[in-house]
């Protein structure tokens, strides 16, 4: 267990050595794929804090990071901020997060009315309703027609990259803290058994809420950057269902529940996706393959991949 | 409003509730008895309409030749479905039937709506889009002129639910779907067979379902991607109605189908989708278990 752990975080350095290197000598290419990983990797991460650690999967995770791009785009443009010179992107990012955080405060009172199977259907209605709004909404939103970012305030790719970066070892570290801490064990606890939870005088709903205000926060932010890096959003863009369907099946991939999981199988997701389209240049559309895969996981082994791997392990070990 | 308005709109209302209300108990008599959510419930909505849009406007064949192709090749397509996706399950535990029956059916509901999409726009037509005519525009009935179409989805729905209804409060297999929705573990001691209900329910369930699809087609053209939302509209109805309730089921798609003609009526068609989301969510803060409660039929 513990040369386990031992080479986790060899690998963990190494990975955060090359991606730190990677704009200096990659492919511009190179960079937005490893970029875009990126992102899906912080929204995996999130989502797992709901998905693994607290064992209510969510189809929404993607609404967050979408709404916060759209608020990020759309104060900017508006010229509001303008009187604050350099500072208006920040600020800018920093009422989108504001503003998605107060949404999952609000959207935590229905979802949390359910659970299993009706709280991740329930979470994907959140993710459509926020799309029919915007789309009905032409005037404030630009609607089907999406919306363009002032060039004034583009976001090189080089920028977005190293804040991505530093986003997704904030969310890996996030979700790290939140394993040890009191919070954590709360969450645990409600995985394990809700009734058992509230015997010992847990405020269930609190917890839950607390919990999605935390993790909609760095997809929020996720979403700013997405924003002012890409210079143009729309629905399928900010809130396609890649953005929400990805994170779960990334974090299921490698498996939930545990820090490494989400960009172990973020890695691994988004390497397909990536040979797929740009290198074997398939034409099926990539929701019918992302579809497929999900549905193999489903199959095979809905407790994730690397977990259905550590568990051969140690029954094995146990054996001997 | 002069009353030919008032009197479609009712009629609109009443016959896309009828729609409503049949996916939404078809789904949920899966879910309580296999307690597999399908979440590709809407998938063969928009199959359903996809395949009749083919068979009567691509294809020569008559009308009662069509509507038993259909019905017989969503009937299969349900057994295959069922043996498929929803047997596996049937040993699982609780929480395993919940998260692997999700990924499942929604990873479905996605490989089969994009590559619909994507074939249609290809070989039929580039913006896929799935509706049929009525021959008859106006009926006149005691005076008074109905849309042929909606007159034809409503006696069509009704006479589908009524079926339903007979087939689970009159025959030996309606009693077993009853016992295993009311308490599984007890009504497989008893000597019912989940296994042959699951099949029935879908073999019927996707057939029906399939056939409403075609049905809301004639008044509503569909897209290859309309069926999560689908899905969601019948989840919507199975939150406000129960689980297993018929009388629910009804309730809940009148409400539904009648908001959202309203809502297109005042504030345009585009909001009506929007309708059936806050439905769902404000019923969800009011009455979380339900309008009829947990009860099951």
């Amino acid at each position: 267990m513990g040369s386990a752990r031992g080479v986790m975080r060899v690998a963990g350095g190494l990975a955060v050595a090359v991606s730190l290197l990677i704009p200096l000598v990659g492919t511009r290419d190179l960079v937005t794929a490893t970029f875009f990983t990126g992102l899906y990797i912080v929204l995996a991460l999130n989502y797992d804090i709901l998905g693994g650690f607290l064992g209510y999967m969510t189809l929404g995770q993607g609404a967050f990071f979408g709404v916060a791009a759209y608020v990020t785009v759309l104060l900017l443009n508006s010229a509001r901020l303008d009187a604050l010179g350099r500072a208006d992107m920040l600020v800018a990012a920093l009422v989108a997060v504001a503003a998605t955080a107060l949404m999952a405060f609000g959207f935590a009172y229905p979802l949390f009315r359910l659970s299993g199977a009706y709280f991740a259907i329930a979470t994907f209605a959140m993710v459509l309703l926020i799309r029919h709004f915007i789309l009905n909404l032409p005037d404030l939103t630009g609607g089907s027609y999406g919306v363009y970012v002032n060039p004034r305030h583009y976001l090189s790719l080089t920028v977005a990259y190293y804040l991505g970066l530093g986003l997704l070892l904030a969310s890996a570290w996030l979700n790290h803290a939140i394993a040890g801490s009191r919070l954590g064990l709360a969450v645990a606890a409600i995985r394990e058994s809700e009734l058992a939870a509230s015997t010992i005088g847990l405020d269930l709903f609190r917890v839950k809420r607390r919990v999605l205000v935390l993790s909609a926060i760095p997809s929020a932010l996720a979403g700013a950057v997405f924003g002012l890096q890409a210079g143009y959003i729309d629905v399928d863009a900010a809130l396609g269902v890649d953005k929400t369907l990805l994170p779960v099946i990334m974090a299921l991939m490698g498996g939930s529940g545990r820090v490494a999981g989400p960009v172990v199988g973020g890695l691994v997701v988004r390497g397909i996706d990536v040979t797929l389209k740009n290198y074997l240049h398939l034409t099926v559309p990539a929701l019918a393959i992302y579809g497929l895969i999900l549905l193999t996981i489903g199959l095979l082994m809905p407790e994730g991949v690397l977990n259905v791997a550590v568990r051969r392990r140690r029954l094995a070990a146990r054996s001997v | 409003m002069t009353f030919q308005t008032l009197l479609d709109l009712v009629l609109g209302g009443v016959s896309l509730g009828g729609i409503y209300a049949l996916v939404a108990f078809t789904l949920s008599l899966s879910l309580a008895t296999t307690h597999v959510l399908n979440v590709a419930h809407g998938t063969f909505m928009v199959l359903g309409a996809a395949l009749a849009t083919l068979l009567f406007r691509v294809t020569p064949v008559s009308w009662p030749v069509a509507v038993l192709a259909l019905l017989a090749g969503f009937a299969l397509l349900g057994l295959f479905f069922e043996a498929a996706f929803v047997r596996p399950f049937a040993a699982k535990s609780p929480q395993q039937i919940l998260v692997g029956s999700i990924l499942v059916t929604f990873g479905f509901a996605l490989a089969v709506e994009a590559l619909l999409g994507y074939y249609w726009a290809r070989l039929v037509d580039p913006q896929p889009s799935f509706s049929l005519t009525f021959p008859r525009a106006r009926v006149t009935l005691l005076g008074l002129a109905f849309s042929g179409t909606r007159l034809t989805i409503l006696v069509v729905a009704a006479a589908a639910i009524t079926a339903f209804h007979l087939l689970l409060r009159s025959t030996p297999l309606g009693r077993a779907v009853r016992a295993l929705s009311q308490n599984y573990v007890g009504a497989v001691i008893l000597g019912v067979n989940p296994r042959l209900v699951s099949l029935t329910i879908y073999l019927t369930g996707i057939a029906a379902t399939a056939a409403a699809g075609a049905l809301l087609a004639l008044a509503i053209p569909l897209e290859p991607y309309s069926g999560l939302r689908l899905t969601l509209v019948a989840m919507t109805i199975v939150v406000i109605g129960g689980v297993g309730s018929l009388p629910g089921a009804l309730l809940g798609g009148g409400l539904l189908g009648m908001a959202e003609v309203l809502t297109a009526y005042v504030l345009g068609s585009v909001w009506s989708p929007v309708v059936s989301l806050l439905v769902f969510f404000s019923v969800l803060v009011v009455r979380p278990e339900g309008l009829w409660g947990r009860r099951a039929a």
